[in-house]
């Protein structure tokens, strides 16, 4: 039972992790009608720009030291004094980082989200009123284009990145098992679930996130009505890419990282077809069922099964419900 | 270039090369073809050997998305399945059949199977259109391609280090030189192209046409969804089936992660550069897919040399390179370069009048 329940929780933080990821699909596919196949490959440049500058830029010789590890004389007395393993020598770890971290957050966040304007200007908006069929093959060809340049860009062996929380492991007992956790996993949960309820809300209750909803309903009386809906769609790209980039950054903390990242984006799309192309709370419940599904059959049947899980529960669930758990039926006339 | 057809009998109009410029291409890329096999140098053999595996799998995905318009993106799982099935049935029967007679059993059998998996991963289209298919077929290939790799299976498939293959021996004929493969592949990508250009000219291929234009119109004039469908599927999984099995024949080893995700980007972008639902539009989109990375390699190694750091630069490149192409025609020319060319063969013929 306790085991039971250690992987349910390591299932659900990493289900909370493949809906920021999904948030990103769903929020592009809800203002412009595309899916977008590449959202892995713009969550694995996220990545790349978090390496780049928690990583990259502090070790060069002309960056100040404090960026590189920040070590004020009150934390060279606190750590003296600590015991070894103490749950405060990990955090005094981590504000030792914060300034890396937060660089390297702010440089993903912006470095992506001009990413995504430059995808949505140079080849979604030529292709706005064509058919839905060439905008997703164009975000297909995009997937060679951004793998490509990634290889290019970034050819060096990627070292470890810092993780953007405490890292510090916390055991507690339960059903008479002992319980493993790390903090930085449960920030990250709570980063990803904050993260995904603000969009929710964003897109419930502000006026550009109404301007988005109309846009979903009617394009053309959208625009008639004063959005300009070209607008509605840079904002959702940049939604998805910044999303993208913390996710990212969290990613490259867990798995390393490595191009085979862009892979990702392929199950959670299998996961947002799972809950409903535009249902923010099918896909968030999809996520969860999934992320403790494959921590299920990785305890039960080992790690390489729970590569095909997404994808062998998204087949189940077309066939059982062509649109997924709570997507919108479309009504089609000839 | 044809202004008009003069038919006088049903038989004139029912041939499937209905014309004398369709005959006169025909038969001079047959002995284009042969000339070729026969006088080819060994490095332009074997870069059309390629061209000629790639173009039977287009040809059976443009069925399925050309004319049926149905979205596939998982089809290099049934090249995969292709491949891997006629190596094991090779395998196995290799006491019980004798060797002359194995490839008119183990290739029927391995296109068999993948027409019958083409089939299963086929049903959810009857439920899901459009990009829930895409994804569908998406997740089926990563299905085919881990149970491949399986450990469970591994006695069989060879699991992640592949598996050795077999030269084809054809009534006591063996093919052991790229050569001799390539006279094969000829053959059979030109029957298989002619097959389904023979295909859209009858009953079944007219009813994918309507399926195509729209589904709800062509169900209620009494075309079952269900069975055309499904149809479209199983040719489509037959003809990469059989891209496959010459694939295993072609090269000395086969590794799963050839048949993975990019395969089948390729499939699909060969066929959108080449002309979608154009029987000649496979045969432009494998050209320059194959041809393009192929200059890079050679731009590349004139410019640079060979060396090491080269190498890591030259595979980026050919992928970024195709990912733009792709992108390209989607914006410049979504109807690929057949319309060009026959915008340029409409040009020659109206020249010096008329444009365009």
């Amino acid at each position: 039972m306790g085991q039971f329940v250690q992987f349910a929780i390591n299932g659900l933080m990493a289900g909370a992790i493949y809906a920021l990821i999904a948030v990103g699909i769903v929020s592009v596919y809800k203002a412009t009608k595309v899916v977008n196949f590449a959202h892995g490959y713009l969550i694995m440049f996220g990545a790349y720009f978090y390496f780049t500058f928690a990583v990259i830029v502090p070790g060069q010789p002309w960056a100040p030291s404090w960026l590189a590890s920040w070590q004020p004389g009150w934390m060279v007395e606190m750590r003296g004094e600590l015991p070894m393993f103490s749950p405060v020598a990990a955090v005094l770890d981590w504000v030792a980082n914060l300034p890396r971290i937060l660089l390297g957050l702010a440089g993903a966040l912006v470095c992506n989200a001009i990413l995504g304007r430059i995808i949505e200007r140079a080849l979604m908006r030529p292709l706005m009123g064509q058919s839905i069929f060439a905008m997703i093959m164009v975000t297909v060809g995009l997937i060679s284009i951004l793998s490509g340049a990634a290889q290019l860009i970034w050819t060096a062996d990627a070292a470890s990145v810092p993780f953007i929380a405490p890292n510090m492991p916390i055991r507690f007992e339960l059903f008479g098992t002992m319980i493993f956790l790390f903090g930085t996993d449960l920030v990250n949960m709570a980063v990803a679930l904050l993260l995904f309820g603000g969009i929710v809300a964003f897109v419930k209750f502000t006026k550009g996130g109404i301007a988005i909803r109309a846009t979903a309903e009617d394009q053309s009386t959208a625009y008639s009505m004063g959005i300009s809906v070209p607008k509605v769609f840079s904002r959702a790209w940049v939604l998805a890419s910044t999303t993208g980039a913390i996710a990212g950054a969290i990613l490259a903390t867990r798995n390393g990282i490595s191009p085979s990242l862009g892979l990702f984006g392929f199950s959670v799309l299998a996961i947002v077809l799972m809950g409903g192309l535009d249902s923010y709370v099918g896909v968030l419940i999809a996520a969860m069922v999934v992320g403790v599904l494959e921590a299920m059959t990785q305890w039960q049947m080992g790690g390489g099964w729970a590569e095909i899980v997404p994808y062998v529960t998204v087949l189940v669930v077309l066939i059982w419900r062509p649109h997924g758990l709570m997507g919108q039926k479309e009504v089609e006339r000839i | 270039m044809i202004n008009a057809n003069l038919k006088s009998s049903y038989a004139a109009d029912e041939r499937v090369l209905n014309n004398r410029y369709k005959q006169a291409f025909v038969y001079g890329s047959i002995l284009a073809l042969v000339l070729f096999t026969l006088f080819g140098n060994d490095y332009l053999i074997l870069i059309a050997s390629q061209m000629g595996i790639l173009l039977i799998a287009v040809v059976g995905i443009n069925i399925l998305t050309g004319y049926t318009g149905l979205v596939s993106l998982g089809h290099g799982a049934f090249v995969a399945i292709g491949a891997y099935a006629v190596t094991i049935f090779g395998n196995l029967g290799a006491g019980v059949i004798p060797a002359g007679l194995m490839p008119f059993v183990s290739v029927p059998l391995a296109v068999a199977l993948a027409a019958a998996v083409g089939v299963l991963v086929g049903l959810p289209s009857l439920r899901v259109k459009g990009l829930y298919l895409a994804v569908a077929t998406l997740a089926a290939n990563f299905i085919v391609i881990f149970l491949i790799e399986e450990d469970l299976f591994a006695p069989w498939t060879g699991g992640m280090v592949g598996l050795n293959t077999n030269v084809p021996n054809l009534l006591g004929w063996e093919l052991d030189t790229k050569r001799e493969m390539f006279g094969l592949i000829a053959v059979v990508g030109l029957v298989s192209l002619l097959a389904a250009q023979n295909l859209i000219r009858t009953r079944v291929g007219r009813a994918f046409i309507a399926i195509r234009d729209r589904d709800y119109s062509a169900e209620i004039l009494g075309i079952s969804l269900l069975r055309y469908k499904l149809m479209s599927f199983a040719l489509s999984a037959a003809y990469c089936g059989l891209a496959g099995a010459l694939f295993a024949y072609f090269y000395a080893r086969i590794l799963p992660e050839q048949f993975e995700l990019a395969l089948s980007l390729n499939l699909v972008a060969a066929l959108i550069i080449g002309g979608m639902g154009r029987t000649m539009g496979p045969v432009f989109g494998v050209i320059i897919v194959v041809m393009v990375p192929e200059l890079i390699k050679v731009l590349f190694g004139a410019l640079a040399g060979d060396s090491a750091g080269a190498g890591q630069l030259r595979a980026p490149l050919q992928q970024i390179a195709f990912g733009v192409l792709l992108v390209l025609f989607l914006l410049k020319e979504p109807l690929g370069i057949n319309q060009i060319i026959d915008r340029i063969l409409r040009a020659a013929n109206r020249w010096p009048f008329a444009r365009g």
